[in-house]
């Protein structure tokens, strides 16, 4: 049997913790499973093509598969704006993992997969590691603080919630977050998860940090090209989505704890301020949340679908009644 | 076969296309193509150059460009670059060299203004060379000052080059502003020193302005500031914009555009035809410059793709030397990308692969970030892919070549060398204002 | 049939000027916007979710759109080094084969770019972003339209150098 390298883009960038650990961790771990039948290289975000193309770049055998922040296809297909991040929606990653993983959200990533290629890409498996700290550089303390902060959510699912939330939503660029935050041209940006807003220093320039996050929990998808796919062993199918969701899993309880132990350790210094939202503001910012999805889920009739499908599920683990 | 062999191939074939005059940006294009086609297939190898291509269209700090380029048109046509470098002159009086020095200093407050080089390049070759040549400043030394000091843009903060380096190796980009500020004012020093050494040894490269006015007391000379005042409140006005967070870097690019036209009409210099006439320039400037960008992209994804990244692993983790040499061997491979890859795909490449050596070396990221920033800078000036000096040539006047623009930049590469050795011999040059934030 | 071509020469270089100078418009409407999205965040508390994006559209039709005038003027950037080796006359054998050589590249890569715009003709792409414009739908088109302009003028310049009605030829091709 001969051995498959397979080369995966992935829209983690070259420094992110998430890139380190998956690499360090988890790829090693692939080649025990499939006892040397696969290995990975995972290469950083934009290196090959930029990240909205990775889904035609395997269609086209270019890569031959990719590990992508699903939000950046919202373009794409509405679907993926709901499936790739639910603003506001979902408690924990464990929990949108379970949905991918056991509630459905695989098969209508498929869906999605298929509506914007030739059916030449196999979603293998899906979903998210990190609740995302929304960096402020003001206190936004409760639900009512939202009104009229300036924050910076060029996508279009959160705008409409921090819109509906009274607050103002500003599409600047991402190369301009940092000095926009540190000059006041904004009073808050959805940037990226606590670990790694605290790499780049973005708490000294936005000291009221809200963790855990109260909007933005990206989903990732496992894709392989489907002439790949279908080269593999059953066992080695199954192989390959265990891995993925048993790093998933395991890089969710690290970033977790990573998050947590940065922000006790900020909140106890005085130059940092890290706000908790009470869960009174929590339910209510999801009830504002919930309509916006809706109005979103009108765009298309995959998006229906998808949303539909959250929705079941998220009542199913109680989040509604 | 091997990625050196094909690393080795592309040098030689965009050496080869450039030699014989095709332009740089078709150039690349070319060569990309063919990689891209021989190498993954039609299909793929299409897909690739492409997708990247499409990228440069949605490329928002490019944006600021055409802000500068036409700001820069407006004031030159207007007459105020006449009047402010007139104005520089005489406050100058019979020193030789001031106009060269006060153009350094004018492009540090420029490059304070600007988060990417090519902006602040094509604004001075547009303003100060053609002021520089009326007042008989040979013209290699006032390309070169022009070339080196707007470079600074990427040294200085804001730099766009710090802030993707930040993000590459997740360093805080506020230490990485602090760290490079020292550095980009030690190479405005060291080119305010060579330009006064210069023009003392060869005095016909710097003639004093030789009108009266010149010869006058100082502090008669002081009624001829009147010519620095608009122009002066406009670069105050776009700085203070960016630094009491009114605007972003790009949009305050904008505000100067406009402020510029306003100035024009202060000084009654504003008519229709000249604005018309500026911005028919910045269309083929800018025109000009996009292509370059177009080519230097479409190769990321294939060198990527084939295993460059892999290689420079290789290539470090077999070196047996020490610590400090392996930083050595790091800058000069990116001086080596440098010459077919553009800096934001010589980030991607290697700062991923050269961030955990340094660290597991034991030296300081922001350290590093400070010595990539200012190695990346020598890149932009050199030969033969040396954008600083494309971007110059984009605005030169006609007579001025490719060639002598390279031959110009040439003793300010040997500066930008020294100060490189400099914060690689004395990291706290770079480390002691962020150790001071702290 | 000689003046057939020389009237496509003509008509090629109106088509390319008017076109790249009505791209001025494009640019004072970027500028324009840019600081008009100043004055609203800042005087009016009332940022806007378009103008980053009507922006960066306007700019890069003015970039794309430009490049026959660009051609057409000679201003493309490139070394000219080898000209005071060689002498003139064998480089303006080389100037052909730079235009050649050139021609061959913009059409390859217009092919390159053919898929991606067809494509995104029978599936829209939108932005993705809070405005969710038709931006990037626009743009692929918009590349491939370029390459389109830029063999056009190309062939136009080709035309000139065989029938030596070049004018001023001391930039690039
Ligand atoms: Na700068
Ligand atoms: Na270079």
């Amino acid at each position: 049997l001969s051995a498959e390298t397979l080369n995966i883009q992935t829209s983690f960038n070259a420094g992110d913790f998430s890139t380190q650990y998956i690499t360090e961790n988890w790829l090693p771990k692939i080649e025990e499973m499939t006892e040397g039948r696969i290995s990975i290289v995972l290469t950083p975000n934009g290196s090959v093509v930029p990240a909205k193309e990775t889904p035609e770049a395997v269609a086209a055998g270019l890569l031959d598969g990719d590990f992508t922040s699903v939000n950046y296809f919202a373009g794409l297909e509405p679907a993926y704006a709901i499936m790739g991040d639910l603003i506001s929606g979902y408690d924990t990653p464990e929990q949108m993992l379970g949905f991918c993983k056991d509630g459905g959200g695989e098969a209508m990533m498929q869906k999605a997969a298929d509506a914007v290629t030739g059916g030449e890409v196999k979603v293998v498996a899906c979903g998210p590691y990190s609740r995302e700290a929304l960096a402020a550089r003001t206190p936004i303390r409760t639900f009512e603080d939202l009104a009229g902060k300036k924050i910076r959510s060029p996508e279009g699912l959160a705008a409409a919630v921090f819109s509906a939330a009274g607050a103002s939503p500003v599409s600047i660029p991402f190369s301009e977050v940092f000095g926009a935050l540190e000059k006041g041209i904004v009073d808050a940006a959805d940037a990226s998860a606590y670990v790694n807003n605290d790499a780049t220093g973005l708490q000294d320039v936005a000291p009221f940090p809200l963790y855990p996050g109260i909007h933005s929990m990206p989903s990732m998808q496992f894709t392989v090209s489907t002439a790949k796919w279908e080269s593999l062993s059953a066992e080695d199918q199954t192989a390959l989505r265990d891995w993925w969701y048993d790093a998933m899993y395991a890089m969710a309880a690290e970033v977790a704890k990573q998050d947590a132990e940065l922000a006790a350790r900020d909140d106890a210094g005085d130059k940092v301020e890290v706000i908790n939202w009470a869960q009174e503001d929590r339910d209510q910012l999801r009830v504002v949340a919930r309509q916006e999805w809706e109005n979103y889920a009108t765009k298309s009739e995959l998006a229906k679908e998808a949303l539909d499908a959250h929705i079941a599920y998220m009542t199913q683990i109680g989040l509604f009644k | 076969m091997g990625i050196e062999i094909i690393t080795l191939l592309i040098v030689i074939s965009l050496l080869a296309l450039m030699a014989i005059g095709l332009p740089l940006g078709i150039t690349t294009l070319t060569v990309s193509l063919a990689t891209a086609v021989l190498y993954f297939g039609e299909r793929a190898g299409f897909f690739v150059v492409a997708a990247n291509v499409g990228e440069v269209l949605h490329k928002y700090e490019l944006i600021a460009v055409p802000f500068f380029v036409f700001m820069a048109n407006v004031l030159e046509r207007s007459g105020i670059a006449k009047s402010m470098f007139d104005s520089m002159a005489i406050m100058g009086g019979r020193f030789r060299g001031s106009v060269g020095v006060q153009t350094t200093f004018v492009a540090v407050l420029l490059a304070a203004m600007s988060g990417i080089m090519g902006g602040e390049i094509v604004m001075l070759g547009l303003i100060a060379l053609p002021q520089m040549m009326r007042l008989g400043y040979d013209r290699k030394l006032a390309i070169g000052i022009i070339c080196a000091a707007g470079a600074l843009a990427t040294l200085i903060p804001p730099s766009v080059v710090l802030i993707i380096y930040g993000l590459a190796a997740q360093v805080s980009i506020t230490k990485l502003f602090a760290a490079s500020a020292v550095p980009g004012l030690i190479l405005a020093t060291l080119y305010v020193i060579y330009i006064l050494v210069r023009v003392r040894l060869r005095p016909e490269m710097a003639p004093v302005y030789d009108v009266p006015e010149t010869g006058l007391p100082f502090f008669q000379r002081l009624k001829y500031l009147k010519g620095i005042i608009l122009p002066g409140i406009l670069i105050g006005a776009v700085l203070g914009v960016i630094y009491s967070g009114v605007a972003t870097v790009t949009e305050a690019a904008a505000i100067g555009a406009v402020g510029a036209v306003i100035v024009a009409g202060v000084r009654k210099e504003l008519t229709w035809v000249m604005c018309r006439d500026a911005m028919r320039q910045t269309v083929l400037t800018v025109g000009s410059i996009i292509w370059l960008v177009i080519g230097a992209v479409s190769l990321i994804g294939i060198y990527n793709r084939i295993g460059g990244g892999d290689f420079l692993r290789g290539v470090l983790t077999s070196l047996d030397i020490g610590p400090i040499w392996v930083i050595v061997v790091m800058m000069l491979i990116v001086m080596v990308l440098g010459t077919f890859l553009e800096w934001i795909a010589i980030i991607f490449i290697t700062v991923p692969i050269f961030a955990p050596v340094v660290v597991d070396l034991g030296f300081d990221p922001v350290w590093f970030g400070v010595l990539f920033a200012m190695n990346i800078q020598m890149y932009y000036l050199s030969p033969p892919f040396g954008p600083a000096c494309f971007f110059l040539k984009s605005v030169a006047p006609k007579e001025v070549t490719l060639q002598e623009i390279f031959v110009a930049v040439l003793p300010f590469i040997a500066l930008q060398a020294v100060g490189l050795f400099l914060v690689l011999a004395f990291p706290q040059l770079a480390l002691w204002l962020p150790a001071m934030l702290d | 049939m000689k003046r057939l071509f020389a009237l496509y020469a003509d008509a090629m270089d109106n088509i390319s000027v008017f076109v790249g100078q009505a791209c001025s418009v494009l640019f004072f409407a970027c500028i324009a916007i840019s600081a008009l999205e100043v004055v609203l965040r800042y005087g009016f508390d009332a940022p806007t979710l378009w103008s980053t994006e009507l922006a960066m559209t306007l700019c890069a039709s003015a970039w794309v759109l430009s490049v026959g005038y660009v051609t057409q003027r000679h201003r493309h950037i490139s070394i000219t080094m080898l000209e005071l080796l060689v002498g003139p006359k064998v480089w303006h054998i080389f100037r052909l084969l730079q235009m050649v050589i050139a021609t061959g590249a913009v059409i390859v890569l217009s092919m390159a770019l053919y898929h991606p715009a067809t494509k995104v003709l029978a599936r829209t792409e939108y932005s993705g972003t809070a405005l969710n414009s038709m931006a990037p739908t626009y743009l692929k088109v918009l590349l491939l339209v370029g390459t389109v302009f830029y063999i056009l003028q190309l062939l136009a310049n080709i035309i000139r150098w065989v029938q030596g009605t070049e004018g001023d030829v001391s930039g690039g091709h």
